[in-house]
């Protein structure tokens, strides 16, 4: 009988482990307590025993693979005897763990809507919920009975309990802004989250002259995912300006064309995905991964634009993939069902998972430029500013033109300043000359 | 007026066995063949309990794990002069004393499987559970030893902590207590040079940990604590002197801590390798076992047949963990309060009836 060895938080609440190697082989006789593969952890590299004997029947991970706590590693076959007696592991992940992505992608995984797994079934009929959630019950005098679970394990959050408190809350809710892409703020332009409890307990006045806003799961998550880049990666910023008054009276003409049917919506930002895009394949770079731990930077062949949304419960970002093997058209129709959808938090987690480089617009609210933070584990992010009629020199005299700022934060643990510098100096000239655009597009 | 000296102090240090298992005649204790092999099969038994262990963590069968590796002399010396009436107040790394006394090993698995039913002792042991807080145990060894005197008990409160538990406000005050209330208890500091990755020398400036009993008005003594001799016989003084009354003391046994600080801790990062390499050449086990060839009560013959009754008695006890029913969620409430306040004695019911209808 097989034996599926499943790898276990080895340190403590390790979600993770890459594998270094392995020390058997397929078809290698293994004993009782036989270490079989080593596995690097956030805290140290360990040496895996078996636990049973028979052999080696096959191994399901290569050597810098990682490894979710939970998943199969190995499995062993004739080890029926010894096997039967073992109970599950101890610190053994749950079904709905098993198999997960790493870390890394969990972010991602935790914005993704509509997967509230069912209440626990251990307890139907009881509401699953922490002892601070239900004193707020008791307080704003809700039955949690009626409280519809959106936490995990469908416990009911702080935020169930307030939304059922008012039930009209949903009509009141703040208007959304207009579904075009190219309005879409960037998380710089939002305002700061609110003071944390701690920071407020023990202040007078709470109630009165201030305000408690409890955190949104969404909330928490872009905070984690900030932070987290941020402390992750040597931000640097780049700023430089663009004319694009050839480019926006193309746009608009290519506009009224397109739109002619009554159907399609077409906006400017497709034309600078496609110039992004078209800039990345030459500075190869910037649409990269830093592995670290392996000594090494992955160039990455496919360029998948990650787009900054702001939606009425925060920032979101929904991929849109293959950039360069679709025209501006069909990227313009992908952008507005995306946007539309992260608004109404319908979009699919895969949707929101694997992108190289990210946009993001700045210019809606107003200022004249911001400096965005990476979208992990990326290496840069554009920010696109908002075009405005501006003074410029042209031919020694002061004319008016159309005019942007573009930023760009760049990691500069892997990227320097220079080549930075040349990035935006190639994707400043393709937007300034749609005619080289037009030229260069692949 | 003048100026006089009011204290003067000394600590000694000793030390029966080198390193290479010679030892020194004047102060080889007087123990039988059976009892000097006893002590070895003890320190063998808590060297594979404790490889099972970590194996154990590794496989996911168990959770953290802190191994006692390298310090078997040092439990085996002290365990080997108690009796069942005697109080044990471990820390969280006395596995090996604890089984000396008769704790069956799979509890102890249980223990470090998060099984709560691993700190239920038999009714026959007083072994109190491990104190994860470090030092906090001491000030209950403290309390323990003065309530042995008033009781007039012949028993003995053992109180284990590490280095580290000795900058700790309780290390001092437990101290301090037991002297002045003249506590029948033995402070026994297994000082393995390392508080996780806090060395020694970050935990005081003195020169020894012993010398601190000077302080309290109560005897202290400094042991190779790799020395299983060094550690009994200092052990049989300490205990003796708690015993008949006289009060408390406190024993430094200079140990090394051979593994990680736990499973999950990486001593790689902050351990020279060199410092590893010389204790790994006073191992405990290797030069008791010496002494004991040296004086032929041991064989090569009888040290393959030993590890394999171990082996066979450690997988014997994982059988038995292994077998153990799972704990019931509801068990959760049971193990803290003798009598359970009302909102956890609600919660426990609506956890135990109605709601898994």
């Amino acid at each position: 009988m097989a034996f599926e060895f499943k790898l276990p938080d080895v340190g403590e609440g390790l979600h993770e482990g890459r594998l270094v190697e392995w020390l058997v082989r397929a078809g290698d006789p293994i004993a009782v307590d036989q270490p079989f593969a080593r596995v690097e952890t956030d805290k140290a590299i360990v040496e895996l025993p078996s636990p049973v004997s028979g052999s080696v029947q096959t191994l399901h991970f290569k050597p810098g693979d990682v490894i979710a706590v939970g998943q199969t590693m190995i499995t062993f076959g004739d080890g029926g005897a010894t096997a039967a007696a073992l109970t599950a592991p101890v610190s053994g992940k749950s079904a709905v763990d098993a198999g997960k992505s790493p870390v890394s992608e969990m972010v991602a995984a935790v914005l993704s809507p509509g997967s509230a797994p069912p209440v626990m079934a251990a307890f139907p009929g009881r509401a699953v919920a922490t002892p601070h959630t239900r004193s707020l019950a008791r307080k704003l005098g809700v039955d949690l009975a009626r409280v519809t679970p959106s936490g995990k394990g469908g416990r009911i959050t702080d935020e169930d309990v307030i939304s059922a408190s008012a039930p009209s809350n949903q009509a009141s809710a703040p208007p959304q802004p207009p579904p075009a892409p190219v309005a879409i703020p960037a998380a710089s332009a939002r305002p700061a989250p609110p003071p944390s409890p701690g920071v407020v307990a023990g202040m007078a006045g709470v109630g009165e002259e201030i305000e408690e806003v409890p955190l949104t799961h969404l909330r928490k998550v872009i905070a984690q995912a900030m932070s987290h880049s941020k402390h992750t990666s040597a931000h640097v910023t780049h700023v430089d300006e663009a004319d694009v008054s050839e480019l926006v009276a193309w746009y608009k003409k290519a506009k009224q064309r397109i739109e002619a049917d009554g159907r399609t919506k077409f906006t400017i930002l497709p034309i600078f995905m496609k110039a992004a895009v078209t800039a990345l394949k030459a500075h190869p770079f910037l649409n990269a991964v830093f592995d670290e731990p392996n000594g090494k930077i992955l160039l990455k062949k496919f360029y998948h634009l990650g787009i900054a949304v702001d939606t009425p419960e925060g920032l979101m970002v929904p991929v849109v993939k293959h950039v360069d093997r679709k025209d501006m058209v069909a990227l313009a129709g992908e952008l507005v069902d995306l946007a539309g959808r992260a608004r109404e938090r319908r979009v699919t987690l895969d949707e929101l998972r694997g992108g190289t480089f990210t946009i993001t617009n700045v210019g809606a609210i107003g200022g004249v430029f911001a400096t965005p933070v990476i979208h992990q584990p990326e290496v840069a992010i554009l920010g696109m500013h908002a075009i405005k009629d501006r003074p410029a020199v042209v031919d020694g005299q002061i004319v008016i033109r159309k005019m942007m700022y573009v930023s760009l934060s760049f990691d500069h643990r892997i990227v320097d300043g220079l080549e930075a510098a040349r990035f935006m100096t190639d994707f400043v000239e393709l937007i300034q000359n749609p005619d080289l655009l037009m030229m260069r597009l692949l | 007026m003048p100026r006089q000296v009011i204290f003067e102090g000394r600590i000694e240090n000793l030390s029966i066995l080198d390193k290479d298992g010679q030892v020194d005649k004047k102060l080889e204790p007087k123990l039988t063949r059976d009892q000097l092999t006893g002590m070895y099969r003890l320190m063998v038994m808590m060297r594979k309990f404790d490889e099972k262990a970590l194996n154990l963590q590794r496989q996911g069968r168990i959770g953290t794990y802190g191994s006692l590796r390298g310090q078997e002399a040092a439990q085996a010396g002290i365990a080997f002069n108690l009796t069942k009436t005697d109080w044990v107040v471990p820390s969280f790394r006395e596995h090996g004393v604890m089984m000396a006394l008769g704790l069956p090993m799979h509890l102890i698995y249980a223990y470090w499987k998060g099984d709560e039913r691993g700190n239920i002792v038999p009714p026959d042991l007083r072994i109190l559970p491990a104190s994860v807080p470090v030092g906090s145990q001491l000030v209950h060894a403290a309390g323990l030893g003065m309530a042995m005197r008033l009781k007039d008990e012949p028993s003995v409160v053992v109180g284990f902590a590490g280095d580290g538990a000795t900058s700790e406000g309780d290390f001092h005050e437990a101290l301090n207590f037991a002297g002045v209330f003249n506590a029948r208890t033995v402070f026994f500091i297994q000082n393995n040079q390392w508080a996780i990755s806090v060395p020694r020398k970050r935990q005081t400036a003195a020169e020894s940990i012993a010398q601190k009993a000077l302080a309290y008005g109560i005897p202290g003594i400094q042991v190779d604590g790799n020395d299983v001799l060094a550690v009994y016989a200092a052990s049989k003084a300490a205990v003796e002197h708690a015993r008949s009354g006289k009060g408390a003391s406190l024993i430094e046994a200079v140990t090394y801590r051979m593994g990680d600080h736990t499973t999950a801790d990486d001593q790689k990062r902050y351990r020279d390798p060199d410092d590893i390499a010389y204790w790994l050449a006073r191992d405990p086990i290797d030069r008791f076992r010496k002494y004991l060839v040296s004086k032929k009560m041991w064989t090569d013959d009888n040290d393959a047949a030993l590890a394999a009754e171990m082996t066979a008695m450690v997988e014997d006890e994982v059988k038995k963990l292994e077998s153990m029913p799972a704990p019931t969620p509801v068990e959760f409430f049971d193990h803290m309060y003798e009598t359970l306040p009302w909102n956890l004695r609600e919660q426990r019911e609506a956890f135990a009836q109605g709601d898994r209808s």
